[in-house]
């Protein structure tokens, strides 16, 4: 308003009579202005709230083994899944070439908690909730999931091994800050 | 069940923990108060092991929520134990809630006395800090002639002098991690600083911000001045 | 560099650019003008600055949750305890410097021709920004807020005929979250509406300001424009104090408490610029009195111009002038009464200034 009037106009060929006291006063009203109008700015910035919701916090040392945990974040379902040790060893197993989609086992799992496995619950051929959360449920022949609409299946690390899909189950952004806690985003 | 946790955040507070508190009781004198005023998080985080210990099992703080604890000081894995330790789902994201899980209980349990929501209490009473402390305090025997109503007790800072609430503090009903003795007056003292954060948790930051906003103020205006001076004295010449 | 501008680039193909440019930069202004004459340039200013605050405030603000949507704001949102002491104390500010203005024209009678509609324009713009204080405190959800609103909304229920549909009408009903949502928008579309008087009082305030004697003016840039910078460096200190130390200045202590239909505060409290006009309005009784009262004290404020008799450009009595002192007085005694034979007393002594003093005394001192 004035100051930023004042300042447009003195950049804009200032006597230089006026010199060093006007440039002052120049620079210092700017300086208000910026300082006044900086908080209205930063308060559209995502409130806590949404903050808290975006990193989002979950607990997964009560998964049990073989069981999966759904949650919900970034509007999307999120699977959380503790492996167990037969089904690590498998997926180690596996030659990567032979996939459709190759990803290693240490691309799919965190570094350090190689026991669980965080995977989008989408699956990426139809759009279509997966089954194989808890033991019981269909899993397919890879015991990992199965999607009921279009029959794709995965191995327990989130990679596609046969059906319509093509590319593996999309990993969320997270880390694990602490042993039994993850955090997303 | 809160009281499960209460060494749990002791012995959080433990790693946070400084030294002996400064004797704020002798005279009264809280650090927020006043116009350059800002919040004792150590005594904050006192009053909140006294809020979390005694306060908590009647009242809630329902616009403060978990993760808010982290500017008090505690790390946000504190923050979260504790919320877990009070077992709620969503964890640091949750609110500090009413025990009560059927809204009217509490009302219908205390012959119609709700217990207030302490959030905002500090700024909803006049001279807020002092009031909580001296009525924490206050309880003494009734003056004669005075009948007392039925479940109510004699409290001299509540206006009309009955109150509902029992008096809820006593010497050493918590162990502070850092050391200081766990007097009545102390606890009140402390939890007054924290309901003091609750109320206003941005005071420390308004007060530093506001004292650079009027140097600063007072800087632009004699430059102003001076500037505006010089540009009139070259118009007449 | 200046008058040329006129008719340079810009004024060439865009007459209203041109004329801007003429204003700031050539040289009719009459040198030696007074620091309270940037008072309306602050008013401005002020408003644009409350519109700003007020625009980021109505992202996060809910009208269904009125109060808990206040606290989110102040807690969760970043700098949103800055963003909301901006807007409450650019409120005061703002009235602060409106009630100065007209005080300081009715001091230098500055409402006489040509002054009139300059004068009459202010009026409204207190009127208008009067009711845009009222929707915004009772937009807050506070105990205070609600009970206003209630007072207000029921009592538009009780009417009957064509002002109780034109309440309904404004009110949608009951108080309540719908209510809210609706005074939202019309807080909104009315403070536009003072940006509008603002900007109609700018170009009538045009005609009653000196002219400068041909070749001893001075341009607004730089003169003026430094002479504005002192002005708001100093509106700023003050403003900084009052925001930053004392946020909830002028607000009623008990509308920290949330709103609720069932606990009824002890007495009506407001924001301290709007007690004068609800003293007025309590001295007389029922919906009508007030109603009547707040119109009377507006429209007798708006004739000022009228009932100073002393003619153009006639003597300033001092007389006269200590009564202004008086009437201001009376304004803040208005204000603070708690009594109601003392608020009685100030309404009548309001009145009988306007509608007995001003034409007797002025006429008096004219001769």
């Amino acid at each position: 308003m004035a100051e930023t009037a004042a300042t447009d106009a003195l950049s804009h060929g200032v006597d230089s009579r006026r010199g060093f006291l006007t440039i002052l006063t120049g620079a210092a009203s700017a300086v208000a202005a910026g300082s006044i109008v900086w908080p209205l700015i930063n308060a559209l910035n995502p409130d806590a709230r949404s903050e808290a919701s975006t990193r989002m916090i979950v607990d997964v040392a009560d998964i049990a083994e073989n069981t999966a945990k759904t949650v919900q974040w970034a509007g999307l379902p999120i699977y959380i899944r503790k492996l167990t040790a037969k089904q690590i060893a498998d997926a180690q197993a596996v030659m990567t070439s032979t996939l459709p989609d190759p990803a290693e086992f240490t691309a799919r799992v965190p570094a350090g908690y190689q026991n669980y496995v965080v995977v989008v619950g989408l699956n990426t051929g139809t759009p279509c909730a997966l089954e194989g959360n808890a033991p019981a449920d269909p899993r397919g022949d890879y015991d990992g999931w199965l999607c009921p609409c279009d029959g794709s299946q995965y191995d327990p690390l989130g990679r596609v091994r046969s059906g319509p899909a093509k590319k593996n189950l999309a990993i969320p952004r997270f880390k694990f800050i602490n042993a039994a806690q993850i955090q997303f985003g | 069940m809160r009281r499960f946790f209460a060494p749990l955040l002791a012995m959080g507070l433990a790693t946070a923990g400084a030294a002996q508190a400064e004797d704020t009781l002798s005279p009264l004198h809280f650090q927020s108060q006043g116009v350059f005023g800002s919040i004792d998080k150590a005594a904050a985080q006192r009053g909140l092991l006294v809020y979390q210990t005694v306060c908590a099992s009647c009242h809630s703080a329902n616009a403060l929520h978990y993760r808010d604890l982290e500017a008090l000081g505690l790390t946000p894995d504190q923050a979260a134990s504790i919320a877990q330790g009070v077992k709620l789902a969503d964890g640091s994201t949750a609110t500090l809630d009413s025990p009560f899980k059927d809204p009217a209980m509490p009302a219908s349990a205390f012959g119609g006395a709700l217990p207030p929501d302490l959030s905002s209490i500090v700024a909803q009473r006049k001279h807020g800090t002092r009031y909580v402390y001296e009525l924490l305090t206050g309880y003494t025997t009734a003056p004669d002639g005075v009948t007392m109503l039925p479940g109510h007790f004699y409290n001299a800072a509540f206006p009309g002098g009955q109150i509902a609430m029992p008096p809820p503090l006593r010497d050493n009903a918590v162990t502070y991690a850092d050391g200081t003795a766990a007097s009545a007056n102390q606890e009140a003292a402390d939890v007054a600083e924290f309901l003091t954060w609750a109320a206003d948790p941005n005071l420390s930051t308004r007060h530093q911000i506001g004292l650079r906003a009027v140097i600063f103020f007072v800087f632009l205006s004699i430059v102003a001045i001076a500037s505006k001076r010089k540009i009139w004295r070259e118009s007449r010449e | 560099m200046t008058t040329e501008l006129k008719h340079s680039w810009a004024g060439e193909r865009m007459p209203g650019l041109g004329c801007l440019c003429a204003c700031l930069f050539a040289p009719v202004y009459k040198p030696g003008s007074k620091y309270l004459d940037t008072v309306p340039a602050l008013i401005a200013i002020m408003l644009a600055f409350l519109t700003l605050s007020g625009l980021v405030l109505a992202v996060y603000y809910d009208p269904w949750h009125a109060f808990a949507s206040v606290q989110f704001i102040g807690r969760d949102v970043h700098n949103g305890w800055l963003v909301h002491a901006y807007h409450a104390t650019g409120t005061t500010a703002l009235f602060g410097l409106v009630y100065l203005y007209l005080f300081r024209a009715m001091l230098t009678r500055g409402y006489r021709a040509p002054g009139e509609l300059a004068w009459g324009l202010g009026v409204k713009l207190l009127a208008v920004l009067l009711l845009v204080g009222w929707l915004g405190f009772v937009l807050t959800g506070g105990a205070a807020a609600y009970w206003s609103l209630f007072k207000a909304s029921n009592g538009a229920l009780a009417l009957s005929g064509a002002p109780g549909a034109i309440g309904n009408w404004f009110f949608g009903g009951a108080a309540g979250g719908n209510t809210l949502a609706r005074l939202e928008v019309f807080h909104a579309v009315l403070a536009l509406g003072a940006l509008v008087v603002m900007w109609l009082l700018f170009s009538a305030r045009g005609a009653v300001a000196p002219k400068a004697e041909p070749g001893k003016g001075v341009a607004f840039f730089p003169y003026y424009l430094s002479q504005y910078l002192v002005a708001l460096a100093v509106f700023a200190l003050i403003f900084s104090v009052l925001a930053f130390f004392a946020p909830h200045f002028g607000q009623p202590r008990v509308n920290a408490l949330p709103g609720d239909p069932l606990t009824v505060p002890v007495a009506v409290a407001l924001p301290w610029y709007l007690l004068p006009l609800v003293g007025v309005a309590g001295a007389l009784p029922g919906i009508w009195g007030g109603i009547l009262g707040v119109v009377g004290a507006l429209a007798v404020l708006a004739a000022l111009p009228w009932l100073d008799r002393s003619g153009r450009g006639g003597a300033k009595g001092g007389l006269y002038c200590c009564l202004t002192w008086v009437l201001a007085l009376d304004v803040v005694g208005l204000g603070v009464s708690c009594s109601p034979l003392l608020t009685a007393l100030f309404t009548l002594w309001y009145f009988f200034h306007f509608l007995v003093l001003t034409p007797v005394v002025t006429a008096m001192e004219a001769k």
